[in-house]
């Protein structure tokens, strides 16, 4: 587990070491789990019990890119034991080739965009800073990220010559927030209802809760106040960069 | 334990299964949208067929899990590679892998063209006429809607006005922002369909359960595809499905005719089915590829493939997903993705700059696709990621389904790369043209305004595609096309084409309904010509008529109501 950047300079109440964070105290998706089918219980219950072993990174590029994730979906508010795995997640998932169905024509293979990258992040920590990401302070790993979410890399580094650095961000994100909004402790986290079959939902309108599902119960919170990954005040960008959706939404 | 299609309906047991060295009628290659109800008719009319399909033949109960990141399986995940101005997003964005192919994982949107998408250069000058018109396709919409069915309301009124054979269904938080939105803005909107959902239960299949996951799969068997409407009866009247099968190349006898489709099966061994016909039904992407890499002595440059326009114009439609941030909760995960719309802004408006239009439709992104548009549409990371998914039961997405019109330059071509079996892999180019360009941004101001005037507070928005169409497009001209008017090549008369890549424009609707509607017309088409599609090259361009005795069970004694 990664430093936290949580609670120094947090303004808000204290988040640290919650079980739970997010609006719905009290509610478990895998409570529910014996209304759901045989193939998804088991699935979700071995996603949550089995966490896959690093096989396709490094010892070195696991810890960069462990130092990367704890910043790209920070979980300094989450307890130890209830750290949503994520770097293992992603190696599982290179080890095993499993594709997304395409590749831009300006980008390496996923394997390479991944080892490019990771050297190309610790690479720009040690010309800018003078140390190796993973020893950065955080509000320093943050520059560095933030400059790549920006499309912007300070200091500049070859890599990006060879990959497009909004397309790798993209590649990095997506597979993050994949490992992350896949696990029933992030559900529990937004409120979402999870699995739902066989038996289905019967409050479609008005946003009204399932009997098995909570109301939410809001409160407000600040991310550490020196943060680069907090929403700026002067307002969101209508969209970001050129970045385009795969979500495969209709 | 048996192969379960859905929680009711089993696998028709045992599957008949041609011998290896049996010449069959028919091998067609897909058993998507089109595959599925070509394979089903022609078995129904006594043809002999093989359908090979790449992927596996689900059992619903077993492979199927209500969980996004589980369904991953569901999609082409094989290399493709993407390219041009604005490349496209492939896998699950829009291709399917396994009995079923895309319609497993379809939103199911079921409308219709409209009559004028047949005639686009004729009214605006632009794009191409289609070789039929929307009266040659009426009846089989009409047929489909019974058979898959189609539940809507009773009375659709863009287009050719018409109703549909299910009910609508109850309206979720999106489709509530939808219709919300748009009728404050004095916009006509429908909701709880076109969709082909089951509304009330059908035959062996049970009604939805609004789980919100049509696009992982239907588990309920409620949405429909063709693995649980069309193939369960075509393996009751003989039809071999046979899965893990990737075809390599279609075969050129010495007569210049296709003699069958070489495939590599589960085990990775190359085999050949011997046909005395095929029909490719592949999709916009995996067709072109199979063609072009059956390139062989007089045929240099892909089978069928004599006017040059095999693998060009490819279209995908514009789909920007507008989202907005309510104080009060949605919910969006509950309901269909897909159930309310509106096709206000479809038809050419001579005020705007830029022909043809767009539809409005909801989508529904479970969280990991939704946490990915946020990625997108506002640059979230870190704790602004957190804080905008801790807000996801408040945000409402909207989506614009926006014509892009054909280019000669959007394309799939070989790439250098090869897949598993050593293949070359597809490499897809995109570029959007100014028309493309001024209608996204006309209809995403549009869409951002409906959700503004539905009480958002924060209105964000993604810019993206979905579907694939185009790229072996009908036409009268041999010159200009690759397939006539019934899907016949027109290169080599035994070959067929019949999928989403024949499509010669687009219109602003999804295209699931009306490839399937096309492969019923075809089918009629081969049924009408009987053997002389295996013994002659002459081409009879005649009308088939439309056969109303060759629907699944459970079709009879519906009907397509209009309240006028």
């Amino acid at each position: 587990m990664s430093r936290k950047s949580f609670p120094s300079l947090a303004t808000g109440d204290d988040l640290r070491d919650l079980s739970q964070p997010g609006y719905y105290a009290g509610y478990s998706t895998m409570a529910q789990k014996k209304g759901w089918d045989q193939a998804t219980r088991n699935l979700v219950t071995e996603r949550v019990d089995k966490i896959p072993p690093i096989r396709f990174f490094s010892p070195q590029e696991a810890k960069v890119l462990g130092a990367v994730i704890d910043r790209l979906i920070p979980q300094d508010d989450r307890s130890e034991a209830r750290t949503i795995p994520i770097l293992p997640a992603i190696d599982e998932r290179l080890h095993k080739n499993s594709l997304n169905g395409f590749r831009y024509e300006d980008m390496p293979p996923d394997q390479e965009a991944y080892r490019l990258g990771l050297k190309a992040i610790d690479e720009m920590a040690q010309s800018r800073f003078g140390q190796s990401f993973v020893e950065l302070a955080v509000h320093r790993q943050e520059l560095i990220l933030k400059s790549l979410h920006d499309g912007k890399p300070d200091p500049e580094h070859d890599a990006w010559k060879q990959m497009p650095v909004h397309r790798f961000w993209a590649l990095l994100m997506e597979d993050c927030v994949t490992a992350y909004y896949s696990h029933p402790w992030a559900w529990d986290e937004i409120g979402y209802g999870g699995p739902a079959y066989p038996r289905g939902y019967m409050r479609l309108e008005n946003g009204l809760p399932e009997p098995w599902e909570k109301d939410e119960q809001p409160y407000e919170w600040n991310a550490p106040a020196d943060s680069l990954s907090e929403f700026e005040e002067a307002g969101i960008p209508p969209e970001h960069g050129s970045l385009h959706g795969h979500g495969g939404s209709h | 334990m048996p192969h379960q299609l859905g929680p009711m309906q089993t696998l028709p047991s045992p599957m008949r299964r041609f011998a290896e060295n049996e010449t069959v009628d028919y091998c067609i290659v897909g058993v998507g949208s089109a595959g599925g109800v070509l394979v089903q008719r022609l078995a129904r009319a006594g043809f002999s067929v093989v359908a090979l399909e790449a992927g596996p033949f689900w059992d619903t109960e077993k492979d199927w899990v209500s969980d996004e990141k589980g369904s991953h399986e569901l999609y082409w995940n094989d290399l493709r590679i993407t390219g041009g101005t604005h490349p496209l997003a492939l896998g699950a964005n829009n291709s399917g892998k396994g009995v079923g192919g895309g319609s497993v994982h379809w939103a199911a949107f079921a409308p219709r063209f409209h009559p004028s998408d047949f005639r686009v250069y004729s009214e605006d000058g632009v794009g191409v006429d289609w070789p039929i018109s929307y009266w040659d396709l009426k009846p089989y919409y009409e047929l489909l809607e019974r058979e898959i069915p189609v539940a809507g309301p009773a009375w659709f009124p863009w287009g050719d006005p018409h109703g549909h054979p299910y009910g609508p269904h109850p309206l979720g938080g999106v489709g509530d922002v939808l219709v919300r939105g748009c009728t404050r803005l004095g916009i006509r909107s429908v909701a709880g369909g076109p969709v082909a959902i089951l509304s009330a239960s059908h035959g062996d299949r049970p009604h939805c359960i609004y789980r919100g996951f049509c696009l992982q799969g239907c588990k309920v068997g409620a949405k429909a595809s063709t693995l649980i409407t069309h193939v369960p009866d075509a393996i009751t009247h003989g039809a071999e499905i046979r899965a893990h099968s990737m075809a390599s190349r279609v075969s050129l006898g010495n007569d210049g005719r296709v003699d069958g489709v070489v495939y590599f099966d589960r085990e990775g061994r190359e085999r050949f089915q011997k046909s005395r016909a095929v029909i490719v039904s592949g999709y916009a992407i995996e067709t072109p590829r199979l063609l072009l890499n059956s390139a062989c002595p007089g045929h240099r440059h892909g089978l069928a493939n004599s006017s040059g326009t095999l693998g060009k114009y490819l279209m995908a439609q514009a789909g920007n997903v507008i989202a907005g941030r309510f104080e009060e909760l949605i919910r969006l995960y509950k309901a269909p993705p897909a159930h309310a719309l509106s096709e206000e802004f479809y038809e050419t408006d001579k005020n705007r700059n830029f022909a043809r239009g767009f539809a409005i439709q909801t989508v529904g992104p479970l969280p990991v696709a939704f946490a990915k548009q946020m990625v997108a549409a506002m640059g979230a990371w870190g704790w602004g990621m957190r804080r905008v998914m801790m807000d996801y039961n408040h945000w409402a997405t909207i989506g614009v389904l926006g014509e892009i019109l054909p280019w000669e330059d959007n394309r799939v071509e070989l790439a250098r790369e090869k897949d598993q079996h050593g293949l070359p892999v597809a490499k897809v180019t995109f570029n959007l043209h100014e028309n493309d360009k001024k209608l996204i941004e006309f209809g995403k101001k549009k869409v951002m305004d409906v959700m503004w005037a539905a009480g958002a507070k924060q209105v964000v928005q993604e810019s993206r595609f979905a579907h694939l169409v185009g790229a072996a497009r009908m036409g009268n001209d041999p010159s200009e096309s690759v397939v006539d008017k019934f899907g016949r090549t027109h290169d080599i008369s035994n070959l067929f084409v019949c999928d989403g890549s024949t499509l010669p424009t687009q219109g602003s609707a999804n295209p699931g309904l009306t490839i399937q509607a096309l492969a019923a017309r075809t089918a009629d088409y081969l049924i009408r010509q009987g053997d002389s599609i295996f013994a002659s090259n002459r081409r009879d361009l005649a009308e088939p008529g439309i056969r109303h005795d060759l629907s699944p069970p459970y079709t009879r004694f519906k009907g397509n109501p209009r309240i006028a």
